[in-house]
């Protein structure tokens, strides 16, 4: 909503209040000032000039060489203009002034003859379209003075931000009466009488069919009109707050909507057949219609139609038809000012896409009781510009009148509620400051009316906001509640997340977080199986774009864009790891199952961000990502197993599709898999154009939130010494290291603490097809020292059985 | 020669324990351990003489004794020393990198999301979860906004069903808990939310921290007195507030809270569009619709709610200026945090 300060006050002088100020105010009232704009800032060295002397260009006929007087000097000016004349009083821009469409003056010599400056017209001063010639001031008007003082054109745009429950400050006279509950000063009448709407003597009728849709329809006819510009202040009004002048009529209506917030419409009445308005429901065959911009609209059978006596002639409150609009050879109209049903008008609105000024106003509440007001000030205006005759009365259909809303409003609640004291009658003046009648019903009381232009206020609590509203927030106290204790509730999902991320980021990754939507391609280029439940997505009905046109089903194409774009921009060694939502539907739940997951992801150098001094050249592999969730997984105390996916142990697990084969794991604990871990495949690799290998790991964390915790359980320090035994053997190169350790570990060998792999090892001097693997074992006795001879014993009885069992033989050289 | 390898080592043992200047440790050292002439030295060239069976067994005893005295040599160095730079030549580039493992580091917007998270906890409120995916009774109907109310507009919203929506704020989590549980109730619900608007200012997902209060006699100074506490708590500073009206379908009386612009601390400046104040979040007490709807008593209780945008208070708090940042993920904007 925009509106000028001159225009403001018209109808409340504010005398002694800036444009800031009152902005200021509006604001702290709940009408948020956008902007506050000064306006011909571009004007403000411009100024009057006097033509002394006149005579013919030596080398152009069409150009004059002019004497003029600009109150301090007396300079020459070559000018085209062919009002130009000795005497007469204009506007010059002198050289260095910038003209409103950006033209820099300078001194020049045109055709020879020294210019100092520029004799302007109204349209190159951005006033108006005249071009005619020179702008001309009265002959009285002295030099030098700035035009925008001339012209009493100083003045500052004021732009609010309204919110939707306000629509009653949709217009000046709105903002007018907000700023007289703030200012010395009573808002003006809009008309000095309204004249009664009887209905008689008319030769045209009105019939409301929808009275439901359409509470109030009031009409005027004016004959002898001629349609034409409107005059300057008009037209500069309206430009000012954004507005295309048309013609005189049609700038009426809308300079009255502005003015005072009643949306209107005038018809061409010769073009009415029948001469009858009739608001009803389209026929089934009223399915299309051409609104006055030249467009056809498709009709419903639910819209409100304005029409004459055989067809549509108007959206009702949303756009006039080009059939029945005002052109230049109207010289009968006829005057809508009615209220229609603010659902309706915005259901109509949003399904033919015309968003006007009028279904602004008229979707989000129209004063009633302002249609005659309105119409009487249109009519009174378009009788002023076009000295067209208007007939001595109108008609008023009037259904849906309604008694004025009284609320009681007790004084305990609205201190109780504010949490302050307020007095019964500083409650009430307030309430009075904005036109509400409010009277005493008892000491704790009032008796509230509530103005029918304000239709948000429709109960006890509005009217609690209107007084906090004028009391002002800031003076309300600030005081902090007093509760029962309690213990909040904790979300232990979101405790799980929370210690996940950091240990995540303890081990070097940073935190990604990517749109919940993204593009359905991401699923092929994962190469997920049109039978995988990933594939049952939650589609967007509107998306922005396809590249966000579903909800997520897996994390990693998120991850693998984001190390896609790093590399772009030259970081190639990358850790990363998102913990978020994806969404699946594999219910016939309407609501998709929303689950957390942790994906990360490493790629490039093993430890970016680390000293290449110490750590350069260090290229990251399986082993970076298996250490990362198996480090996860101990320090979360749970007890999951990181294995390789081939163990007959779970047929179901399969690897996934965007997972290298060869280099594949699954987290399990016995029979649940919660996640899997590996090298990213090198078809999805190329998907997303990366050529470097990225390996990752992703965990359901509502799996994983279920499985057992490793309770902290202490256990008595050993009091006896360990004793350790490396051993280095040599097995076939299809033995996996891991398969000695568990083999080992199965046999539950009294004493033997412990067993690493220290070392394994394939190439020469070990047999091709061979391999050698060294394991640190460790020997302890709880109660006793173990002697050399005893550890031996059970070493050799340890290596035996792997011997036997693996085909494993000493790696000699040891 | 074994004789005299153990005396020298007690001698020089002995003569050690006589240093006390730095002079007499350069002494020191010329005598025993010097190149050319020092005991140790010449001892070990006599070692070409002894017989070769003993050769190895002295040569191991002989450098022993070196290491063993060229070790107590430095810790007297060491005890001796001052902090002159001539006194570090020869030891180790103290200038080198230190070597760790460095770590990784949360989104910023975790990061301000847990903050705002962790004060409220502080004062009591739990935090609760709910559905991105949502349905148009609990994010719009629930909350005072039927299905032809102009305040729709203010959302543009994201569908996947004619009834199922995205999200566009956490606040569906209100009527969600309040129908599940009687008064008092302090919440807060963090989460993502989702507008169909992109452009500099705008992501169609950004995040959000809703929160809610309802019991007896809660009032309007209550509001303000949390949201105030909040907001020094979380800029780590007494900011001036500044509480205007405003609209919103779910509260009445509807606030927006502003608070003294953080960069120019209220002169104006580009960031606060020379106001002086900043945004940062709407509240208000609940609409007694709301409370109804979830078959609360409006005339018994009565409470508050508020929610804020947390790319905005991180873009406030660490002078982020393009919000699209957030969601690229570039190693060089995520390092910063």
């Amino acid at each position: 909503m925009k509106f000028t300060l001159a225009w403001l006050n018209e109808y409340i002088p504010a005398e002694g209040m800036s444009a800031a100020q009152i902005a200021d105010n509006l604001t702290m009232r709940g009408l948020e000032v956008d902007s506050v704009t000064t306006m011909f800032t571009d004007l403000e060295s411009i100024t009057t000039a006097r033509v002394v002397q006149v005579v013919k260009h030596p080398d152009a006929d069409k150009l004059t060489v002019c004497s003029v007087d600009t109150g301090d000097e007396t300079v020459q000016v070559v000018c085209g203009a062919p009002n130009v004349r000795p005497g007469m009083v204009t506007a010059i821009a002198k050289p260095g002034v910038k003209l409103p469409d950006g033209t820099k003056i300078k001194k020049a010599k045109v055709r020879g003859v020294v210019s100092e400056g520029m004799l302007c017209s109204a349209r190159e001063l951005g006033l108006n379209d005249d071009h005619q010639g020179l702008i001309e001031f009265p002959e009285d008007v002295s030099s030098g003075q700035p035009i925008v003082d001339v012209l009493n054109i100083r003045d500052s745009v004021i732009e609010v931000d309204l919110t939707p429950n306000r629509p009653d400050c949709a217009c000046v006279r709105g903002i007018a009466r907000e700023v007289s509950s703030f200012c010395d000063g009573v808002l003006k009448p809009l008309v000095p009488s309204v004249t009664p709407l009887t209905g008689t003597g008319l030769d045209f009728e009105v019939l409301i069919q929808e009275p439901a849709l359409c509470p109030r329809y009031t009409a005027r006819k004016l004959t002898n009109v001629t349609v034409g510009p409107s005059p300057r202040w008009l037209q500069q009004r309206l430009t000012a707050v954004g507005m295309r002048p048309i013609n005189n009529i049609v700038d009426v209506t809308n300079y009255v909507m502005l003015e005072c917030g009643q949306p209107m419409h005038a018809f061409d009445f010769s073009t009415l057949k029948g001469r009858k308005i009739i608001v009803r429901r389209p026929s089934p065959e009223e399915n299309r219609f051409t609104t006055l911009d030249g467009s056809e609209r498709q009709i419903a059978p639910d819209m409100l139609l304005i029409c004459d006596n055989e067809r549509p002639v108007a959206v009702a409150g949303v756009m006039g038809g080009l059939e029945t609009e005002i052109t230049e050879t109207t010289t009968t109209i006829l005057l809508e000012s009615a209220c229609f049903d603010p659902v309706s008008i915005r259901q109509t609105a949003r399904s033919i896409g015309v968003h006007s000024e009028s279904s602004y106003r008229f979707e989000r509440g129209v004063d009633p009781d302002l249609a005659d007001t309105a119409l009487e000030r249109a009519v009174n205006l378009i009788v002023e510009l076009t000295g067209a005759t208007a007939d001595p009365t109108g008609i008023d259909v009037y259904p849906g009148k309604k008694e004025p809303l009284t609320l009681q409003l007790r004084t305990k609640r609205v201190c109780s509620l504010l949490g302050m004291q307020l007095e019964q009658d500083v409650i009430a003046d307030h309430l009075r400051s904005i036109e509400f009648t409010v009277t005493e019903l008892d000491a704790s009381t009032l008796h509230v009316t509530v103005p029918s232009f304000r239709v948000d206020v429709e109960r006890g609590i509005d009217l609690v906001e209107e007084v906090a509203r004028l009391v002002g927030y800031n003076e309300i106290p600030t005081s902090l509640p007093f509760i029962r204790m309690d213990y909040p509730k904790r979300d232990e999902l979101r405790s799980l997340r929370q210690t996940i991320a950091q240990l995540m980021a303890a081990q070097g990754f940073y935190e990604a977080i990517n749109y919940s939507f993204v593009n359905e391609e991401h699923l092929d280029d994962c190469s997920i199986q049109e039978t995988d439940p990933r594939r049952m997505v939650t589609r967007l009905l509107n998306p922005l774009s396809e590249d966000q046109s579903i909800m997520r089903s897996l994390l990693l194409p998120g991850l693998l864009e984001n190390i896609r774009r790093n590399i772009n921009f030259q970081r190639t060694d990358i850790r990363l790891f998102e913990i978020g939502k994806v969404f699946l539907r594999e219910t016939t739940d309407p609501l998709p199952d929303e689950r957390f997951l942790l994906c990360a992801v490493i790629s490039g150098q093993r430890y970016p961000e680390a000293e290449p001094f110490y750590f350069a050249n260090q290229a990251t592999d399986f082993y970076d990502i298996k250490g990362a969730a198996v480090n996860l997984l101990h320090a979360l105390r749970i007890q999951a197993t990181v294995s390789d996916t081939t163990d007959p142990a779970f047929p179901q697990q399969r690897v996934q599709p965007y997972c290298d084969p060869t280099q594949a794991c699954v987290i399990h604990d016995g029979g649940l898999s919660i996640g899997s871990l590996g090298a990213v495949h090198p078809k999805t690799l190329k998907a997303f154009g990366i050529k470097q290998p990225v390996y990752f790991l992703e965990i359901d964390l509502e799996q994983l939130q279920h499985l057992t915790q490793i309770p902290k359980q202490f256990t008595t320090l050993p009091k006896y010494p360990s004793v350790k035994r490396d051993v280095s053997l040599v097995v076939p190169d299809s033995v996996a290291a891991g398969a000695l350790l568990e083999a080992i570990q199965n046999k539950r060998q009294k004493y033997l603490e412990s067993i690493q792999i220290f070392d394994v090892y394939q190439g020469k001097p070990i047999q091709t097809g061979f391999k050698s693997v060294a394991l640190s074992l460790t020997y302890r006795s709880a109660t006793a020292t173990l002697d050399d001879q005893s550890v031996d014993k059970l070493h050799n009885k340890i290596i035996d059985f792997l011997m036997s069992e693996f085909n494993a033989a000493y790696r000699e050289g040891i | 020669m074994e004789q005299e390898l153990n005396r020298l080592r007690l001698e020089a043992e002995q003569a050690l324990t006589q240093v006390t200047d730095p002079e007499q440790l350069e002494k020191f050292r010329v005598t025993y351990l010097g190149r050319k002439s020092g005991a140790i030295t010449s001892l070990l060239r006599q070692l070409g003489k002894v017989a070769s069976e003993d050769r190895p067994r002295l040569g191991q005893l002989a450098n022993e004794i070196k290491q063993h005295i060229e070790s107590q040599f430095h810790d007297k160095k060491v005890e001796l020393c001052d902090d002159r730079a001539e006194n570090r030549l020869g030891t180790i580039d103290l200038s080198l990198p230190g070597r760790y493992l460095p770590f990784g580091k949360l989104h910023p917007v975790t990061q301000v999301m847990d903050e705002i998270c962790s004060i409220f906890e502080g004062l009591g409120f739990a935090v609760a979860e709910g559905p991105d995916v949502e349905t148009d009774y609990y994010n719009f109907e629930a909350l005072n906004i039927p299905r032809h109310h102009p305040a729709r507009d203010m959302h543009d919203t994201f569908y996947v069903a004619d009834s199922i929506l995205l999200r566009t704020h956490t606040s569906p989590m209100q009527a969600r808990i309040m129908e599940q549980q009687d008064p008092p109730l302090r919440y807060i619900a963090p989460g993502k939310v989702y507008r169909r608007d992109s452009d500099i200012t705008h992501t169609p997902m950004f995040h959000q921290v809703e929160g809610f209060l309802v019991d007896r006699h809660v009032s309007f100074a209550d509001l303000k007195g949390v949201l105030t506490s909040f907001t020094h708590k979380m800029f780590e500073r007494e900011l001036a507030l500044r509480f205007r009206p405003s609209f919103f379908p779910f509260t009445e009386p509807s606030a927006e809270v502003d608070i003294a612009c953080v960069m120019c601390g209220g002169s104006g400046c580009r960031v606060c569009k020379r106001t002086g104040w900043l945004e940062i979040l709407g509240s208000g007490l609940i609409d007694p619709e709301v409370l109804k709807m979830v078959g609360y008593d409006p005339d018994t209780y009565s409470g508050f709610a508020f929610g804020l945008g947390v790319e905005r208070i991180a873009m406030l708090k660490y002078g982020i200026d393009d919000i699209r940042l957030y969601y690229e993920n570039d190693l060089r904007f995520l390092t910063q945090f």
